[in-house]
């Protein structure tokens, strides 16, 4: 243990908070102790994460595991980026929670995993080499996959056994290649513009490609893109709604940072460019883009559309890494940002209905504005963010990527992509705007019989609910008025790392 | 060839002899024969050995009448190796035939296929 | 010479003369004894351990009183050290995690025949590791065998006695082959102590003659004791040998016995063969595709069988290919990482053979995984043992089995021609293991569904023992997975003095 210690309490606090809710008997009989806590940890966590980014950029040696390996922390620029993303979102998520889950069995177990996943997934953001960012990925599929298995029903072990699956033979696929990377670097801690050694590299071009695929996809499991995506839409939506949510707004995410990590800092973007690496990723990416809307648009089930969506925007992101150019880079870099408040704000929404109307089709929920107003004005202002209708967030990180897919000069991509999100855009509308449309206006033939019988009508979900909904909505649409800050911030990453 | 297994007839005829012992544990299912098999390959090895240690025209190398030049006796490790060798291989086929005592009793058979049946099949009920 | 120079052969004749002591206790003291025996031998081989470590060097043990090349030797060195030590701590884990269960499993009257067999057995196996004599080795690896098989065949079920003689006959085939290369062995060069066999070695390979008996050699060695070791194709012994007979046993016969073969088999290239003669003449390539089809054939048997023991067991079969596949890679790295393997699996495999115990006391004592569902609720610390033990299995981080990979990895990088296999064969080998280790720790942790079976209600929770023994095992486990460098350091430079 040597350096700044101050990146060491954003990983172990929430983690032995978590254990602690799990052991501990008097959090399963009292509720009150066990939001309590929850809720302090998570403002800590808040709190210990912005005081982790103040402290400066050193790193801190937590262990020595062989000569050449080492598990470190630090925190730079990308770093910083995911772990600030990660602790607000995930303190808005946990409020809204605590008023979800009073409808679950078995609170503790969430809350002591969603604690105890918080804190693997800041490790995951401050890891300063590869291993530790495997130890931590690792560690973040086995403890998230609780989340996806809480109803403990047929179907949600199904779903989690799948999840695991996916994970592990993604996680090995990419084991595959940071052997092979180990052998050819001159150390593994991230480095902008990539750290193998030529010498050692002499004759072994073809095989690093093959790795550096191998890693991409391996990865790109937690990230959802083809062809590893099969477990996404299973097993997102049979997790409760505020874990489906983290699921697919940050954990994806996570698979997103590996690549950007591998690409960008350890193998480097010049390597790669113009190689039939790019191009298979390129291709996959598009491919994912399109057929994640597809599914979207003819899924009936609110949850699983979501998680389809989810396949497809997290592949916006790594269209734009593999474009490997700046503009593209700080188009990929703001998607992350707000795709992950907009989707949160999304699947919060699907869990409010759920909670309130039992609904959970699509065509279900017509007449849906007359029972809950607010949040449906805050879905339709993150569903039109995501579409990326100007002034709305989406519009610019969209704009950012159209602008480097067309100045990328990597061939036919360079139109063919701007192309096929733009047709992915006009499918997004296709499956989101519906539920405004026919809940506002459901027509004339509408009688609202259920809405009557059940006395639904103007039934808001409680403001611990709805506060977090609005939260995300607002921002979604006041980063797209002023971007001006966060893309001034990626630009400068991007001139660092390419 | 056939002169050079003629010359080393006694390594010859353990190399055969080994190799039927060898094929009869590894193939036969009488458990009975396997024992046997087992015997003969350690007797294959035990010919070999002895062959091996022996000079011809020299005796064995027991004390009878004092201790005589070293010339006069074969080389005594091969035959002690034969000797502890027989000790380990009859302990073996101890504990072998006792075991095919046991699952005999309980099985009526000596075929290892048809006992690893019924030990199945008893393992279920 | 020091006094501690005595230590190896003061362990082997410790444990020797318990067992015949036993012959005439009656079980309790002879299970005390057993304990009390293992503990001293451990510290003995830690006084060995520490005084190489304190010398840097092996020492020769002269046994009687003829000088070599006569004679018969013990050795002792690093390499020796570490194994004896870490054989003696798995050992008594193993005897104290079972303890119940023995006493169960056994007849009353026939107990201290079981702690004889122990006795016998971890005197083999420290001859094993100390000799330097061929033909002691042979006679040990026999006394292991009727060892091992009395610890079989002591649990009186049908299963477990047709298990026993399988497994005898298996192993007889295997010393057979042992016995006969000896002999060969001897016959060319006309030694039976190691040294002054491996320097004739090196002069007839030098003279380039006697090339088709030393290849037969190397090859009927070789295979003899990898049959005894389990590696695939001669694996058919092992599910039932490991599956049926009592925890204690299965413990001990998949986490040690084979693992002195193989100790064996690795002093045996090195101190007379030759290693480097090995990689010469293609033997260590046959060894490492033997391997390399292990650890995948043995994952994908494992994935069929529904008795959870029976797929431990298969399991154990890849395991071994992962160890052949070390030795056949032809470098030292690959050595180091083949023996580190060893430690691993011996730690990891005993902890899962455990801790599976505790799972079905509470399942009614069944072994089939849809008995197993929910039993990580009904014995926590059980459930927590065997999934620290499967993921170790895996390959995850900060556990032994990660370190034993990287180290299979990295030494593979280094041999041009065999790095792509390596490297395939251990990702598609480790998903397999994560495909049934944690389709097992899932069904561990599912909600029971209406139609299984009843468990008991008052099942017992484990005695102490066998907590302890879990927890124990979850340390050495972490021990070398967090701490492993001094123990690769300890290796390496224990073969470096080792030729």
């Amino acid at each position: 243990m040597e350096g700044n210690m101050m990146l060491l309490f954003p990983v172990v606090c929430p983690i032995a908070a978590g254990i602690g809710v799990l052991a501990g008997k008097v959090f399963r009989k009292n509720r009150k102790y066990l939001v309590g806590l929850s809720a302090a940890v998570l403002v800590l966590e808040l709190v210990l994460t912005v005081g982790a980014l103040l402290s400066g950029g050193s790193s801190l040696t937590m262990l020595r595991v062989t000569e050449q390996i080492t598990l470190e922390l630090g925190a730079d620029e990308v770093g910083r980026l995911f772990a600030a993303l990660t602790a607000a979102v995930w303190l808005l998520v946990g409020i809204y929670s605590v008023a979800y889950m009073s409808h679950e069995e078995e609170e503790h177990r969430f809350f002591g995993y969603y604690l105890i996943v918080v804190g693997v997934l800041m490790g995951l953001n401050f890891s300063a080499n590869l291993i530790t960012l495997y130890v931590f990925y690792e560690l973040m599929t086995l403890t998230s996959l609780p989340l996806v298995l809480h109803e403990r029903s047929r179907e949600a072990v199904r779903a989690g056994l799948k999840y695991l699956f996916y994970s592990v033979a993604g996680a090995f696929l990419a084991l595959f290649g940071i052997f092979f990377l180990a052998g050819v670097s001159t150390s593994l801690t991230f480095t902008p513009g990539g750290v193998l050694s030529d010498g050692a590299l002499a004759g072994k071009e073809g095989l690093l490609l093959v790795s550096a695929f191998c890693m991409v996809v391996g990865f790109g499991t937690k990230a959802g893109m083809f062809p590893l995506h099969g477990w996404l839409p299973t097993a997102h939506p049979v997790a409760p709604a505020s874990a489906s949510a983290v699921l697919s707004g940050l954990i994806t995410k996570a698979g997103v940072l590996a690549i950007i990590r591998v690409v960008y800092y350890i193998i480097g973007p010049d390597r790669l460019r113009g190689t039939w690496v790019q191009d298979a990723w390129i291709c996959l990416t598009l491919l994912t883009v399109f057929m994640g809307s597809m599914l979207a648009y003819k899924e009936p089930v609110m949850k699983k559309r979501l998680a389809y969506s989810t396949v497809s925007q997290v592949s916006y992101v790594l269209f734009g890494l593999s474009l490997l150019n700046q503009t593209a880079f700080v188009g990929a870099l703001s998607h992350v940002v707000f795709h992950s408040v907009i989707k949160h704000a999304l699947f919060l929404t699907a869990g409010a209905i759920i909670v309130t109307t039992g609904w959970t089709r699509v065509d279900q929920m017509r007449g849906l504005g007359k029972v809950m107003p607010k949040t449906l004005v805050c879905y339709t202002i993150a569903a039109l963010a995501l579409v990326g209708i100007p002034p709305a967030s989406g519009f610019v990180s969209k704009w950012y990527l159209a602008l480097g897919a067309l100045s990328s000069g990597a061939g036919v991509w360079s139109w063919v992509g701007p192309a096929v999100l733009l047709v992915s855009a006009l499918l997004t509308a296709g499956y989101l705007l519906p539920l405004t449309i026919r809940g506002f206006f459901p027509g004339h033939d509408f009688k609202g019989e259920e809405i009557q019988k059940r006395n639904l009508a103007g039934k808001e979900p409680s403001l611990w609910m709805l506060a977090p909904i609005g939260i995300l909505a607002g921002a979604a649409l006041l980063f797209g008025c002023f971007p001006e800050g966060l893309i001034s911030m990626l630009r400068s990453i991007a001139a660092v790392v390419l | 060839m056939i002169q050079h297994l003629l010359l080393n007839i006694e390594e010859t005829a353990a190399v055969i002899l080994f190799g039927v012992g060898f094929t009869i544990l590894l193939l036969h299912r009488n458990l009975i024969k396997k024992i046997m098999g087992m015997n003969i390959m350690d007797t294959a090895t035990y010919l070999f050995l002895a062959s091996k240690g022996y000079i011809t025209g020299r005796a064995v190398p027991i004390v009878v009448d004092g201790v005589q030049e070293v010339e006069a006796y074969i080389n005594p490790v091969p035959s002690g190796l034969v000797l502890t060798g027989i000790v380990v291989s009859v302990s073996t086929t101890a504990l072998m035939l006792s075991l095919t005592i046991r699952l005999y009793e309980r099985y009526h058979s000596l075929d290892l296929d048809e006992i690893l049946i019924m030990a199945k099949e008893e393992e279920q009920t | 010479m020091s006094f501690v120079q005595n230590f190896p052969f003061f362990s082997i004749i410790i444990a020797m003369f318990s067992g015949i002591v036993s012959s005439v206790l009656d079980g309790k003291k002879a299970r005390n004894l057993s304990l009390g025996m293992i503990a001293v031998t451990t510290a003995l081989s830690a006084g060995t351990l520490i005084f190489c470590l304190g010398t840097g060097e092996s020492y020769t043990f002269m046994m009687g009183h003829f000088p070599a090349p006569w004679g018969n030797e013990i050795r002792a060195g690093i390499l020796e050290g570490v194994t004896a030590v870490f054989f003696g701590v798995v050992m008594f884990l193993a005897v104290i995690g079972g303890l119940k269960h023995t006493a169960e499993d056994v007849e009353e009257k026939k107990l201290n025949l079981f702690y004889i067999m122990i006795d016998l057995m971890l005197s083999s196996l420290l001859a094993l590791v100390y000799t330097n004599d061929l033909f002691t080795a042979y006679v040990f690896v026999e006394i292991n065998t009727i060892a091992g098989c009395g610890l079989i065949m002591i649990r009186q079920k049908g299963r477990s006695m047709s298990a026993a003689i399988r497994y005898m006959i298996m192993s007889q085939l295997g010393s057979g082959l042992f016995l006969i290369g000896l002999s060969l062995l001897y016959d060319v060069t006309g030694h039976l102590l190691m040294s002054p066999a491996k320097e004739s070695v090196n002069m007839l390979v030098a003279a380039g003659s006697y090339r088709i008996p030393m290849l037969v050699i190397m090859a009927v060695i070789g295979v003899g004791l990898a049959i005894k070791s389990g590696l695939y194709p001669f694996h058919y012994w092992i599910p039932d040998t490991y599956g049926y007979a009592t925890p204690t046993a299965s413990a001990v016969l998949s986490g040690l016995v084979s693992k002195g073969y193989i100790f064996l088999l690795i002093k045996i290239f090195y101190r007379v063969l030759g290693y480097e003669n090995l990689v010469s003449s293609q033997m260590a390539n046959v060894l490492y595709v033997f391997g390399i089809t292990g650890m995948v054939m043995g994952s994908v048997h494992a994935i069929y069988e529904t008795d959870t023991r029976r797929m431990t067991a298969y399991s154990s079969v890849a395991q071994i290919g992962y160890i052949f596949m070390g030795i056949g890679l032809g470098t030292s790295h690959g050595m180091v990482a083949a023996i580190f393997h060893i430690f691993t699996h011996s730690a990891t495999k005993a902890l899962l053979f455990i801790s599976a115990v505790g799972l079905y006391e509470v399942s009614g004592d069944k072994k089939d995984y849809i008995s197993l569902r929910g039993a990580g609720y009904r014995n926590p610390l059980a459930g927590i043992g065997f999934t620290v033990g499967a993921l170790s299995m895996v390959g995850f981080p900060m556990l032994s089995g990660f370190i034993s990979k990287l180290l299979f990895a990295t030494s593979a990088l280094e041999s041009p021609h065999k790095m792509l296999p390596t490297l395939i064969v251990l990702a598609v080998s480790t998903t397999l293991n994560a495909v049934y280790f944690l389709r097992l720790v899932i069904t561990l942790y599912s909600r029971r569904r209406p139609g299984d079976a009843p468990v008991p209600e008052t099942a017992p929770r484990g005695s102490w023992q066998l907590k302890l023994a879990i927890l124990c095992f979850i340390g050495v486990n972490l021990v070398l997975g967090l701490a492993s460098q001094p123990i690769v350091r300890a290796i390496t430079d224990g073969l470096a003095v080792f030729g």
